[in-house]
């Protein structure tokens, strides 16, 4: 299982499930992380706390604790 | 003259506010971040037939989770009072924006939608079909830019033209199975003529298969319940079965995705990617891993060395407008009073305040662009990591940077943060970020009390200190008055934007006519009225004796050398109080002791001089006679209290008139030492004069209880409405005084060991 605070830089990835209380999960949603979307990991602070990634037509910062609610599996 | 209200609706950054400003030319705040809009506004413009009212609300990603900003549109959208919505969308993001329209759909309210932003859409290859959109949906889809104005009487007219319609139930479709059950339920409402006032049937059953609270409580006092309630579990069970899910907020979620999905495949054409590779590409540097941090440190800096450095030219040039004002005016002027109030009080006071506002443009210029390119949450991105250390959440950036121009708009920024406790705990803060208004003190006394060359360094070191503290400040709360758990930190990065510079122009200008309306008025009046409670009541006793002693100090000028002597001593007499030479101002009162050798030394020294004696025995006149006016009397009350910290009374009252406005500080400074300085009155400026009277450690402690103790009574009055708790507003009130008095004494006495 691999999710979305593992994957390296630039790498493509698909998501595949949102497990986080009812609060995050709603906000990641409504920000456009729904299941099947590709998402890719493209800067990510100096020790690595917060990320930012790019989906869709937006790009969203979260936190590595949050990056871990969102299960993915990596693109081709 | 008929009445439309529209409630503008539409996810954060969309566009609402400026959209807003282009139908009906109102000034709305507008910025590149999401949540810059935290409180409903209202714009209004006249057609020939119509009086419309706009109201601009809070975005919002989606009607269910919501922060304090966005509770605002979401209560607004149940109970407000509206004709119509239009819902603002974001033409480059499409998809994602939908998925509020969806769940507006089904609010059964009439509906515009209002594609904005197309200028950039075009820009990037992106096309959307509106009248394909408008047909499926069964709504108006419009093509608009608040930017170019493109379509935005379009948007008008079709707003009247669905107002005079009835309302047209859109077209939301589901997945077939859903529809199926829709089906089902609907047509056993219909068998049983169940109506509910202004739904129709199938309204209701959607109402009813999502579980919606509004409905069920009508429906389940009918009769009818009994017999509905299986069909309902039925029709659940299956759609629970085909989505393989049994949470109903998830397979409304799966719903309205793919029908955004669906949506976009048939509207929605890209030809090519671009514009995000723009911003992806300024970000590889500006979010940098190691450069990022830098370069935001770089910019805070340069900004505040701008401020000080390219101030101080037109700076200079007002003051010595003013300075030429009051001498001009003072000489046409024959009544002494008058001449004390209008120039001493008005013209010093009012001056003082205005001399800062070359700064404070430069400061809000860099505020603007901070919030109009999108570097906001990009400084959010970058301070997150370190602000989570000390429990502050990073979208706290945005109320403490917000909070460097004023506290007011800053506690209501804090809106955005969904937790109570972070909510709280920056408000708290906000006050160590200084506000614009405390600007002109920190000009002031950097000015007076360093090189030119550093002064700026030295302003932006008091910022950086005053965001340290409140960074160790937010630590203490957090782990004694707000514990708690972490928020989760998920924050859209907007892309970068130009901002026009009409909006740059207009967002300082609207900052700056507001500052030189509170000196034309608040600072006005606040200067007349410390005018007069520092040269009232007038005291004729120590007018008389003073002026005997200069008079009898004159008739020996002659013979002075060998009279001398006398003079000291009898000086010594009449003031054993601490100033007795311009020089020995600098002693604060708590200090006289340890000094008083320097000060013999230093009247041996001048003995040689009568007309020094002379002048210094006016300026001990005038010290006297203002100890004995109203004001001098409550600083003399208040002098216990902030002795400790170096202040002499004057600095004191200074520091409480700052209660009202931090800007009323230094006009009380420019009153008070323009009332008690009249004998070097040559061309000194008030920088000079605070330089002579106040010593280095005194100064310096000023300065730290000036940044941190209590923002303006405006604020508290601000912050009580927004905390909604007066226990926390005394806690503040307590807090911020407390920690200023501390800081500021710690300061005053360790600058004093090593000096
Ligand atoms: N190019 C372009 N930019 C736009 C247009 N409309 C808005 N913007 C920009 O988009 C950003 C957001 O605008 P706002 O009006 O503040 O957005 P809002 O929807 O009110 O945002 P919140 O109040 O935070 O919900 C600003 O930088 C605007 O200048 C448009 O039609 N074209
Ligand atoms: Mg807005």
């Amino acid at each position: 299982m691999v999710d979305l605070s593992q994957i390296d830089k630039n790498q493509r990835a698909l998501i595949k499930n949102i497990s986080a209380q009812h609060g995050l999960k709603k906000r990641l949603q409504s920000l456009g992380l729904n299941v099947g979307q590709e998402v890719q990991v493209v800067e990510t602070s100096l020790q690595k706390n917060t990320i930012k990634i790019a989906l869709g037509f937006s790009s969203v910062a979260l936190r590595l604790d949050e990056a871990k609610a969102v299960e993915v599996e990596l693109a081709s | 003259m008929n009445k439309i209200t529209i409630a503008l609706v539409g996810q954060p950054n969309v566009g609402k506010s400026h959209l807003a400003n282009a139908i009906s030319g109102s000034n709305l705040k507008i910025g590149n971040f999401a949540g810059v809009t935290v409180e409903k506004a209202t714009a209004k413009l006249r057609t020939e037939d119509y009086a419309i009212e706009l109201i601009d609300l809070p975005g919002l990603y989606s009607l269910e989770d919501f922060s304090a900003d966005e509770k605002v549109t979401k209560e607004f959208l149940v109970k407000g009072d509206y004709d119509l919505i239009v819902n603002v969308l974001d033409s480059t993001n499409l998809e994602r924006n939908l998925m509020l329209t969806t769940e507006l759909l089904e609010l059964n309210k009439k509906i515009v939608l209002a594609l904005n932003m197309d200028d950039e859409a075009l820009k990037e290859g992106i096309a959307i079909n509106a009248e394909a959109m408008s047909k499926i949906l069964s709504v108006p889809c419009i093509r608009v830019s608040s930017k170019t104005k493109f379509n935005v009487e379009t948007l008008v007219d079709t707003i009247i033209t669905v107002h005079e319609k009835a309302l047209a139930p859109s077209k939301l479709i589901y997945g077939s199975e859903v529809e199926d059950q829709l089906q089902t339920i609907t047509r056993f409402l219909e068998d049983k003529h169940f109506h509910i006032e202004g739904l129709s049937y199938r309204q209701i059953a959607v109402g009813l298969l999502w579980q919606k609270r509004e409905i069920y409580a009508i429906v389940h006092d009918h009769p009818l319940y009994v017999e509905l309630q299986p069909i309902l579990n039925n029709a659940l069970g299956h759609v629970y079965m085909y989505c393989q899910c049994d949470e109903i907020d998830e397979v409304i979620h799966r719903q309205h995705a793919a029908f955004a999905k669906g949506l976009c495949t048939e509207v929605l054409s890209v030809s090519k990617i671009k514009a995000q590779s723009i911003t992806q590409k300024i970000d590889a540097v500006l979010i940098h891993k190691f450069l990022g941090l830098p370069i935001f440190i770089f910019l805070m800096w340069a900004l505040f060395q701008l401020t000080f450095t390219l101030g101080e030219i037109p700076m200079g040039w007002i003051e010595d407008g003013f300075g030429w004002l009051g001498e001009t005016i003072g000489e046409t002027i024959d009544n002494e009073a008058l001449k004390s109030l209008i120039v001493d009080g008005i013209i010093a006071g009012v001056g003082s305040v205005l001399m800062f506002l070359p700064n404070i443009i430069i400061l809000f210029l860099g505020i603007a662009l901070l919030e109009t390119t999108g570097y906001m949450s990009r400084a959010a991105f970058l301070l997150d990591g370190f602000f989570h250390k000390f429990g502050l959440h990073g979208k706290s950036f945005v109320p403490l940077v917000t909070g460097f121009g004023c506290s007011v708009p800053a506690y209501m920024a804090a809106r955005t943060l969904k937790n109570k406790k972070d909510r709280l705990l920056t408000m708290f803060i906000i006050g160590f970020m200084s506000c614009g208004a405390r600007l002109p003190v920190y000009v002031l006394f950097a000015g007076a009390f360093f090189e030119e060359d550093v002064a700026g360094n030295v302003l932006f070191a008091i910022y950086i200190f005053g965001a340290i503290l409140g960074l160790i400040a937010a630590k203490i709360l957090r782990v004694t008055a707000f514990k708690g758990e972490d928020e989760p930190f998920v924050m859209e990065m907007p892309k970068y934007r130009l901002p026009s510079l009409k909006l740059l122009w207009f967002m300082v200008y609207s900052k700056s006519v507001l500052y030189l309306k509170k000196a034309g008025t608040f600072i006005l009046l606040a200067s007349m009225l410390i005018w007069f409670i520092s040269s009232y009541p007038k005291n004729d006793l120590i007018e008389e004796a003073y002026g005997a002693k200069i008079e009898a100090l004159q008739a020996t000028q002659e013979t002075a050398a060998t009279e001398q002597e006398a003079s000291v001593a009898s000086k010594e007499d009449s003031a054993q109080a601490q100033e007795a030479t311009p020089n020995d101002g600098k002693v604060a009162s708590a200090e006289t002791d340890k000094e008083a050798p320097a000060t013999e030394q230093e009247e041996a020294k001048e003995g040689t001089s009568v007309e020094d004696q002379i002048a210094a025995l006016e300026n001990e006149k005038h010290e006297k006679i203002m100890e004995q006016t109203y004001l001098g009397m409550a600083g003399k009350a208040v002098e216990p209290f902030f002795a400790p910290l170096g202040f002499d009374w004057k600095m004191g009252v200074a520091t409480l008139s700052g209660l009202a406005a931090k800007e009323v500080i230094v006009s009380t400074l420019g009153v008070l030492y323009a009332l008690g300085d009249e004998v070097n009155e040559e061309d000194a400026s008030l920088r000079d004069i605070i330089k002579e009277n106040i010593s280095f450690a005194s100064a310096m402690a000023f300065i730290v209880f000036v940044m941190v103790y209590l923002p303006c009574l405006a604020a508290t009055a601000v912050f009580y409405k927004e905390a909604e708790s007066i226990k926390h507003t005394v806690l503040l009130v307590l807090f911020t005084f407390a920690t200023a008095w501390i800081l500021a004494f710690i300061t005053y006495r360790v600058l004093l060991l090593v000096s």
